[in-house]
């Protein structure tokens, strides 16, 4: 048994995972970390990053048999044949979906920090607070002063570059230097700022990217290639950053291929002793014993590793003598915005390919606004030059038109929305009775769709992007919406929230289960709202704090 | 994989031309290339040949045949069109080759580089014609060949790295860069 017990045990590698293994072997805790998926070695594993694109038999795009093989992931971006080996295999691990609920998963070392969309924003008070003025879900137990720290603490080790712009609703933080507009972007920057003043923003995307070396990674090329894998470690993930700063400690034992099946959990001491795992490979069952547990299996995840676990002590599970656990699944819900075209700047052109584009920060429902909705969204968006494309019928065929398909194109700028999504009680996640995974596993099943509140403000949505992008001189705008479906932000969150009472939450301010202080959820399962941010910073900075906590409390003799 | 497709696909990785010799024909009108899910004939396979070539020729560069785009539309209807695209290819197919035949006299293939872009034009005028009905898909199958053809092209070797500005690892972000050339 001895070889079976550490200090603590991390389950999850993603970026919350990689981070609670990081901060837990630093402050000199022996450590394991579970990973239910294969192992992806740094850049060794990242077998597509050095290809040209006319080196991928379809040129990135999807085959038949990938799409007969991925149902959910062909419903969007995700799927292409250039890094389809980091997504979840959909026939081991299916799920039941009462409602469409996209869900993107990442089955291995480094989980979706390898693939994750990289954009990285601080939280404001107003984020923190409005759960408690609507009167909707629950407080949150934490404030931006009990965060702030840690943000910067996140964004130092992380490496996030961006532009301390001033703007109120969205910190800024402890940057490297930002990543450059192009021409059009900063002509539109320019107009949008005549028109709006200081009421609205156009800003850089703030991003994981690393914009100087920092920590033996290599800055930025700009090659676009992140979902690869980054043979320079220029984006933040588990590989590039968390791991070899955990690894470095000699405290660290990486286990892949581990499925956690339960969290021991101890009736007399109320606290958990450890972990079951199921070895994939192998089918076999084993123990792993740990004083702290940290939970980061990702949001659904994490409230599946809950439910199966203490099922003798709580039928739903550790956590949820609540009611809570599984509910109030969130995401952001986004598929809306418009796009345009620039006039002029024909001599003008970029080089080199940008993993980063604009960002205008919420504007709606703040100083005293009242729209038709609570809350309020962002928008994501970039100017960038097409390919040639003229509708010259003398111009369709021959000679000339393939001598013109190498001619810069016209000038476009898009954007599109991200909404937060409501806490509602009923969207949820369940342990399905029937069907089982590859290894005889209960699924769950999602139960989730946007509502009114959703509906309503996507309405505005479309109509500011629109109204925006004319006003900042764009022409021919279009605008566009799709049928919000949740998944599709791939930002699960709220399934076991934070609080301040038991009896309405899962996690306490420090991200303790309330029934069992010595384990940790500190993935996005612990959000008790969505605000419109991308949420992964947030999580990087909730599991720092939530570590030294743990660290604080076991020195302590608490926990 | 077998050889044929090998062969193939090791042409679209050198993105370089293809020349199989014509004793690779058999006597039944075999296609060439070999396909796992799209069944065409030879004649078949010479009209979308000749057609990809047409809709980009050689000049002082090379034409989609040099540089295996028509292997590399076939590689696409083959594995990443769904069922219903590849009948209405096949449709279109047919319907081109017959309409090409009425107009031309000849087989599409078999006619000249002016012959042939005559026709094709008139297909693209038909294009914009609104009240034209695609009951026979030649529209639909024109439109998967020329598609494929153009993001074959400009995805290739040859185009990217002699037609326009590319480089695996940039290295930078240049937000001014002068537009002599676009970059991809």
């Amino acid at each position: 048994m001895s070889n079976n017990t550490y200090d603590a045990i991390v389950i999850g590698s993603g970026i919350s995972g990689g981070w609670a293994a990081k901060e837990l072997t630093e402050k000199g805790l022996k450590t394991i970390m579970l990973e239910r998926g294969k192992n992806i070695e740094h850049i060794k594993d990242y077998v597509n990053a050095n290809k040209a694109p006319w080196e991928f038999e379809h040129r990135g795009g999807r085959t038949q048999k990938m799409i007969e093989d991925y149902p959910v992931l062909k419903r969007d971006y995700p799927l292409n044949e250039t890094n389809l080996d980091y997504w979840t295999n959909e026939k081991e691990s299916p799920y039941v979906e009462i409602k469409r609920f996209d869900w993107f998963r990442g089955y291995h070392v480094g989980g979706r920090s390898l693939m994750w969309g990289r954009q990285s924003y601080r939280w404001h008070d107003t984020d923190f607070e409005a759960n408690a003025k609507d009167g909707i879900g629950t407080d949150w137990p934490i404030r931006y002063k009990d965060l702030h720290d840690w943000y910067g603490y996140a964004e130092r080790f992380a490496g996030i570059s961006g532009n301390k712009d001033g703007v109120p609703i969205l910190p800024d933080g402890d940057f490297m230097p930002p990543m450059e507009m192009n021409v059009i972007e900063k002509d539109v920057q320019k107009r949008f700022k005549d028109f709006y003043k200081d009421a609205r923003h156009f800003i850089i995307g703030r991003t994981a990217n690393i914009t100087v070396p920092h920590n033996n990674r290599t800055n930025c090329q700009y090659r676009n290639k992140c979902w690869l894998g980054c043979p320079f470690g220029a984006y933040f993930s588990t590989q590039s950053a968390t791991l070899p700063a955990a690894m470095a400690t000699g405290n660290l034992t990486v286990r892949p291929w581990s499925i956690v099946t339960k969290i021991l959990y101890d009736k007399d001491t109320k606290k958990a002793k450890g972990v079951e795992i199921l070895d994939a490979e192998t089918n076999k069952t084993y123990q792993y014993f740990a004083k702290i547990v940290f939970v980061n299996a990702s949001a659904l995840n994490s409230a599946w590793v809950l439910m199966n676990s203490a099922t003798d002590v709580w039928e739903g599970g550790l956590g949820s003598s609540s009611g809570q656990l599984g509910h109030n699944l969130m995401d952001h819900h986004l598929g809306v915005g418009a796009g345009g075209r620039i006039e002029g700047f024909e001599d003008k052109y970029y080089f080199g390919r940008r993993a980063n584009g604009i960002y205008i920060p919420r504007y709606r429902n703040l100083n005293g606004e009242k729209r038709d909705y609570i809350r309020g969204f962002g928008y994501q968006g970039g100017g960038s030059r097409q390919n040639w494309s003229r509708d010259i019928a003398e111009l369709n065929i021959g000679g000339a038109f393939k001598d013109a398909l190498s001619e810069p194109g016209s000038w476009n700028f898009g954007m599109g929305g991200f909404g937060e999504t409501l806490p509602y009680h009923e969207n949820r996640v369940f342990l399905d009775k029937e069907k089982k995974d590859k290894w005889g596993l209960p699924v769950l099943a999602i139960d989730a769709e946007c509502k009114d509140n959703e509906r309503k403000m996507r309405i505005d949505m479309m109509n500011d992007a629109k109204e925006m992008l004319e006003n900042a001189g764009v022409k021919d705008v279009q605008t566009y919406t799709t049928e919000p479906v949740l998944g599709r932000g791939i930002h699960e969150m709220g399934t076991a929230r934070m609080g301040r009472d038991p009896k309405s939450s899962v996690l306490n301010e420090w991200n303790q289960v309330w029934d069992a202080k010595n384990v940790f959820v500190t993935d996005g399962a612990a959000m008790a709202s969505a605000a419109c941010q991308n949420p992964s910073l947030t999580y990087m900075a909730l599991t720092a704090r939530a570590a030294n906590h743990a660290v604080e409390e076991l020195k302590k003799g608490n926990i | 994989m077998n050889r044929r497709a090998a062969i193939r696909n090791m042409a679209l990785i050198l993105g370089g031309a293809i020349v199989l010799p014509s004793c690779l024909h058999d006597d039944k009108g075999k296609a060439i290339v070999e396909l796992e899910r799209l069944k065409i004939d030879a004649e078949q396979e010479k009209l979308v040949n000749s057609l990809t070539q047409t809709i980009l020729p050689k000049t002082d560069t090379p034409g989609a045949a040099e540089l295996g785009i028509n292997l590399f539309v076939f590689k696409m209807m083959d594995d990443c069109a769904s069922k219903e695209q590849q009948a209405d290819f096949i449709t279109g197919l047919k319907t081109f080759a017959d309409e090409a035949k009425n107009q031309m006299n000849k087989a599409f293939a078999d006619g000249t580089d002016q012959e042939r872009t005559a026709f094709v034009q008139s297909v693209e005028k038909q294009s914009t014609d609104k009240n034209f009905k695609d009951d026979g898909k030649l529209m639909a199958f024109y439109q998967m060949v020329k598609g494929q053809t153009i993001f074959g092209y400009t995805t290739s070797k040859f185009f990217m790295t002699k037609q326009v500005v590319y480089e695996l690892v940039p290295g930078r972000y240049n937000a001014m860069y002068p537009a002599s050339k676009a970059t991809a």
